[in-house]
């Protein structure tokens, strides 16, 4: 029982990093109930499956079922008794500055899905592409000129030599 | 002697300088995408799919490009181990201990060319046990039935969760949700739609780079984003490059014990090269005992687990390609780009599309020396790559993987899936879920409810064919032992502690 030494010794236990492996702990919790719920959702959905014409045994809702069944009682077993968490030495903690940084990486993936082939590749990447590299420490000036040239770069590379077709989008005008 | 004209035939494929060009752009690509912190050969593997395709090479040269990335991922992983003691991936963690302090030294052009050379005989020994025994196991699986084919996936599922250890119950979550999710679409044999939510974009199934893409590259931008990187210093790779003929037969036996062990456990599903590499450098330290200088920077430290990695790496496309059953992530997306050709691995393979296996087999030689010529003259650029700051890297990977993603179907739906997937792998990942059995399962999924389905026809829905036989009734007593094991460690490390309680 390593970790626990520290208290014995009569040094301020460190409770930062306890309490968060507690929350890390009930957020396990709550993952595996949120998914319960989940799989239970879809056996509901599974459950009509049925063909109209059947010429074998197994029809299209028991292998599914099967596997819901099973995931079910793991996360069931994990619900009652979750496992600690190891977290590695150069992963920090997740604190308030890091979570508003994902929750805007992910909105910046999502605007990047949106605008794709409305505003067509070169744009949609330089958009998305140097807030993000700014979000990752980049300073203005160079995370535009790496994002600008790389996403002409890509367009030409992939569209141009390896014949994988991107949307060109607004700028659709300019080629004729 | 079949297999040898064989193997001639192969090399005969493989040696043809469109197949050489592709060999030779393979390695390359993969020793980039290795070096490059948060892409590994999954990644690597699963974004060059479209592009294989798309550029309409012919299956054999897209499964030596696969392969040939893959094996230049695996040597790429080492350079950013031993120069900047941060593995590239999880199966190099092992080369750091002794490769470090060797480049410390002042020996860190040996040791790179050194794990090169360890890491080519590894996956040599490997490619000729794959020569040997390949095809006896091809010709033995051709008597499995459906219900011998359930239960040897049955198995693979399950070793998944015995050998990875420390978390038997998330590996078997984690299986299991790729096993569900291959069964997203519409049902081939009765044409129901399952779980599609009337989405069109659904009919046909999750498509799989989109699930390879979403679950290893947004998942590792979003972790980029909590590792504050600040361009490590690289140990400077001055002096000699090449080892010497001393140092290479110091190793040599090293070598071949690790070469055969990497392949055995190649071999087995669920084992891979995580697991051979650390099995590896702990049995090489205990045979040295006093004499060695482990974690010191000595050779054979560094020798054992790349050897082991290499074999593992050849070992690993074994079961893919003799069973069509994968045993690692990376082999589960091979599986995946073949499926995209319509070649099913598999014991047939063998005797139907002798040309795509040999080749394969006969490029892996090819692509192994190759990444030996390559790695000494080249070490300098590489050295260079893993100077790339965070901010110029991580929005070129999102980008590639988008284009990776759109490339398979051109529409945005597999875009917001792929983000959807990718926070879904970020949030498994946190909480210490692995993620390759998601992608194993996602690939066994697809070929398990088939033939369980079919093996149930045959007996018209008699359970009892699933145990009939005596293949299936040996390959049940496998998977028991698989399931007892995790078991049986958990109750040898809670007896241990107990003791270690009463003793304090």
């Amino acid at each position: 029982m390593a970790p626990a030494m520290p208290v014995f010794a009569g040094k301020p236990a460190p409770t930062e990093p306890a309490s968060n492996e507690d929350f890390l702990m009930i957020l396990q919790r709550i993952f595996a109930l949120a998914l319960l719920a989940v799989c239970a959702a879809l056996a509901v959905m599974a459950w009509p499956y049925q063909a109209a014409f059947s010429y074998e045994p197994v029809g299209p809702r028991a292998y599914p079922l099967l596997m819901l069944g099973l995931m079910s009682l793991g996360l069931l077993y994990l619900a009652i008794r979750p496992t600690p968490i190891v977290r590695k030495d150069d992963e920090p903690e997740l604190d308030r500055e890091t979570l508003i940084k994902i929750a805007a990486c992910v909105g910046l993936l999502i605007i990047f899905a949106g605008t794709f082939e409305a505003l067509g590749f070169i744009l949609s990447a330089i958009l998305v592409g140097v807030p993000m590299a700014r979000l990752y420490g980049g300073r203005w000036l160079h995370s535009s000129l790496v994002v600008v040239g790389m996403s002409l770069l890509l367009y030409w590379l992939f569209d141009r030599v390896m014949d994988v077709p991107l949307p060109l989008g607004l700028l659709s005008v300019l080629e004729n | 002697m079949d297999t040898l004209s064989y193997l001639g035939q192969g090399f005969g494929v493989a040696l043809s300088p469109y197949n050489l060009v592709t060999a030779l752009s393979g390695t390359l690509i993969g020793t980039v995408v290795g070096l490059l912190p948060g892409l590994g050969p999954i990644n690597g593997v699963a974004l060059l799919i479209p592009i294989a395709f798309a550029l309409g090479l012919p299956p054999e040269s897209a499964l030596i490009l696969l392969a040939a990335v893959y094996l230049g991922c695996e040597y790429g992983g080492r350079i950013s181990s031993i120069l900047l003691n941060i593995p590239g991936e999880a199966s190099t963690v092992m080369t750091t201990l002794d490769g470090y302090p060797m480049a410390r030294q002042g020996l860190a052009g040996v040791a790179l060319s050194l794990s090169a050379w360890s890491s080519f005989i590894g996956a040599f020994i490997a490619t000729c046990g794959m020569v040997l025994f390949a095809p006896l196991l091809a010709k033995w699986a051709i008597a499995f039935g459906p219900a011998e084919y359930f239960v040897l996936m049955v198995f693979a599922i399950v070793a998944l969760g015995g050998m990875a250890g420390d978390k038997p119950l998330k590996t078997f979550i984690a299986a299991l949700i790729g096993l569900f999710l291959s069964a997203v679409g519409i049902d081939a044999n009765s044409g129901v739609y399952r779980f599609t939510g009337d989405s069109v974009h659904l009919a046909d199934g999750i498509q799989f780079v989109v699930l390879v893409l979403g679950l290893f590259s947004v998942s590792e931008i979003l972790l980029l984003l909590e590792k504050t990187h600040h361009g490590h210093e690289a140990v400077k790779a001055t002096g000699r490059m090449l080892f010497n003929f001393k140092e290479a037969a110091s190793v040599f036996v090293v070598n071949v014990r690790c070469g055969l062990l990497g392949f055995i456990m190649g071999v087995l599903p669920g084992a891979g090269a995580t697991l051979a590499s650390a099995v590896a450098y702990m049995t090489e330290k205990r045979i040295a005992g006093e004499t060695g200088k482990f974690g010191k920077g000595d050779a054979r430290g560094l020798a054992a687990p790349e050897t082991a990695i290499g074999a593992s790496c050849c070992g690993a496309l074994v079961p893919m390609l003799t069973l069509g059953v994968p045993g690692s992530g990376t082999t589960a997306v091979m599986i995946g780009a073949l499926t995209l050709y319509n070649i099913t691995p598999g014991p047939l393979l063998f005797e139907q599309q002798p040309d795509i296996v040999w080749g394969l087999i006969a490029s892996l030689f090819i692509a192994n020396i190759m990444l030996v010529i390559l790695n000494i003259p080249m070490i300098r650029i590489f050295t260079r790559i893993l100077a790339v700051p965070n901010w110029a890297l991580v929005p070129v990977i999102a980008i590639i993987t988008a284009i990776g993603v759109y490339a398979v179907h051109a529409t945005t739906f597999d875009l917001f899936l792929m983000v959807g997937i990718g926070i879904m792998g970020y949030i498994l990942r946190k909480l210490d879920f692995p993620l390759s059995p998601i992608l194993l399962g996602f690939i066994l999924g697809g070929l398990m409810e088939q033939n369980l389905r079919r093996a149930l026809s045959i007996s018209n829905g008699e359970l009892g064919i699933l145990w009939s036989s005596p293949i299936s009734m040996g390959v049940w007593v496998l998977v028991f032992c698989m399931l007892t094991l995790p078991l049986l460690r958990i109750w040898r490390k809670r007896s241990l502690q107990r003791r270690a309680m009463a003793d304090a």
